[in-house]
């Protein structure tokens, strides 16, 4: 049975990287429980639009909670609420009638605001760019069963190859440190044969480049992993910092 | 002044350093080394339970050690990493988000209301104001700042002087517990940083993290409260 909300949204708006923006209530009326937040969204900007105002600019793409390019504080939880979950499969069900919705764009120095809610996230491509792919020539496909990988060691790589790149760990981050995509990036190479070649320098470099984009370091809080929507494990970090020490100590400069 | 950058980031401990990653591991380091020193100070404390004259063989013992400025010069550096690190990593990660939400909330499940991790600079400053008073009142105590002390005192008579004055009592008290809280976070976080997290470790790893803290915050916090508080 489809219920229907009244809700008072606070939603941040800036007109663009140098406007100073500010919240904005809005109240929408009859929402129906089985909407998804963004459809919801796209109710209110249609409503925007009728009245002439500018509508609310917020990513979103797939809209089946794979690309990552949906975000959003909701009441300040990244992605709102719900656990392992895209704000495009959050449901208004999660909700309740005459509630208030303050929605945020992610906040980081290294995730400039474009406008409204979307958020610069070049910073993530930018560390990929760095070092997280293996460019070494691997020549011809070997024989079957001739490279043996552990199935513990393929199901984790896998694991942290799930990373959708949303940036929602930086954003439930105290310290909007990337770490977790960082460690993602870096252990589902670590622990692949591919990987090996170029493993010291890739943690190095990416490291690097996460510094210079002006992420925050990390404080084991662990909120990245409870905010994650692809369920990516903390354990990732501590394999970063293991390879990161390795790298240090083993590399001859 | 780029060229001494240049030049001190040619060095590879230097440039690792430098980052993120590599000043938490030297924290989590740090953090762990300065854990073994509680333990030993702590389990030198208890022998004041004991009996003054226990109290004072130990410590005429560790004076006589001709190692001992050596062992305080190794303390001394890891204090000061520690410090340091804590002041740059946490520059580093105000300035990665100068514009905080108007509403956050965790995503944790389970957990302490009151989150240790959140607080961890904070503690740490307290922490710091009460080692700061703790060596005016001891290690330096012949420079009488605040206490009387002469020679002729014994160790033991010393250390019952500066537990029974009302201010070092409370501070060494609160400071005991902050410093408990402090590592209640801190144990556990600094494996993770040495980039130890295992399935079958980490889980025994946090609980004694829990009862190290616990048995270092109120173990402390112990001596002031019965000699101060209870058999004054």
């Amino acid at each position: 049975m489809s219920a229907k909300l009244d809700l008072t949204l606070k939603i941040w708006r800036q007109d663009g990287p140098k406007d100073r923006g500010q919240f904005k209530t809005y109240q929408l009326k009859g929402i129906s429980t089985e909407m998804s937040f963004l459809e919801m969204l796209d109710i209110l900007n249609e409503q925007l639009i009728h009245l002439g105002e500018e509508p609310v600019a917020f990513d979103h793409d797939c809209r089946e909670g794979i690309c990552g390019t949906c975000s959003l504080m909701i009441n300040g939880q990244a992605h709102g609420p719900d656990h392992k979950t895209t704000t495009c499969q959050l449901h208004m069900r999660k909700f309740h009638n005459h509630d208030t919705i303050v929605i945020e764009p992610w906040r980081a120095t290294a995730f400039p605001i474009l406008r409204d809610l979307v958020v610069d996230r070049s910073a993530f491509d930018r560390i990929v760019s760095a070092g997280g792919f293996v460019s070494v020539n691997v020549g011809n496909a070997p024989d079957g069963n001739s490279v043996p990988v552990p199935k513990v060691n393929a199901d984790k790589a896998l694991d942290a190859a799930v990373c959708i790149g949303c940036g929602a760990c930086v954003a439930s981050c105290k310290n909007a440190s990337a770490l977790l995509f960082v460690g993602a990036k870096v252990s589902q190479y670590a622990l692949l044969p591919q990987g090996q070649a170029e493993r010291a320098q890739r943690v190095q470099k990416m490291v690097a480049q996460m510094d210079k984009e002006g992420f925050g370091s990390c404080t084991n809080t662990s909120e990245c992993e409870a905010a994650c929507p692809a369920g990516i494990s903390v354990v990732n970090i501590a394999q970063l910092n293991r390879e990161f020490l390795r790298a240090t100590i083993t590399a001859t400069t | 002044m780029s060229g001494v950058r240049q030049a001190l980031l040619s060095n590879w401990f230097i440039r690792a350093l430098s980052t993120s990653v590599g000043q938490k591991l030297v924290m989590g380091a740090t953090g762990l080394l300065l854990c073994g020193f509680l333990t030993v100070h702590l389990a030198g404390n208890l022998l004041l339970f004991q009996g003054a004259e226990h109290y004072n063989k130990y410590a005429h013992k560790l004076h006589e050690n001709e190692l001992l400025p050596v062992a305080e010069a190794g303390l001394l550096v890891l204090f000061v990493l520690h410090i340091i690190l804590a002041f740059s990593t946490t520059r580093m990660n105000t300035g990665a988000r100068p514009i905080g939400y108007r509403e956050k909330q965790s995503k944790l499940v389970g957990g302490l209301e009151i989150r240790p991790h959140n607080y961890m600079f904070l503690t740490g400053v307290i922490v710091l104001g009460f080692l700061l008073l703790h060596l005016s009142d001891m290690r330096l105590a012949e420079w009488k700042m605040r206490l009387p002390y002469d020679e002729s005192m014994t160790p033991a008579d010393h250390a019952l002087m500066v537990l029974r004055d009302p201010i070092s009592a409370t501070v060494y008290i609160l400071g005991s517990l902050v410093l408990g809280f402090h590592l209640l976070h801190g144990f556990q976080s600094a494996f993770k940083s040495l980039g130890l997290n295992h399935p079958k470790y980490t889980p025994f790893i946090t609980k004694l993290g829990v009862l190290f803290a616990i048995v270092i915050g109120v173990g402390f916090a112990w001596l002031p409260i019965w000699f101060f508080l209870l058999k004054k």
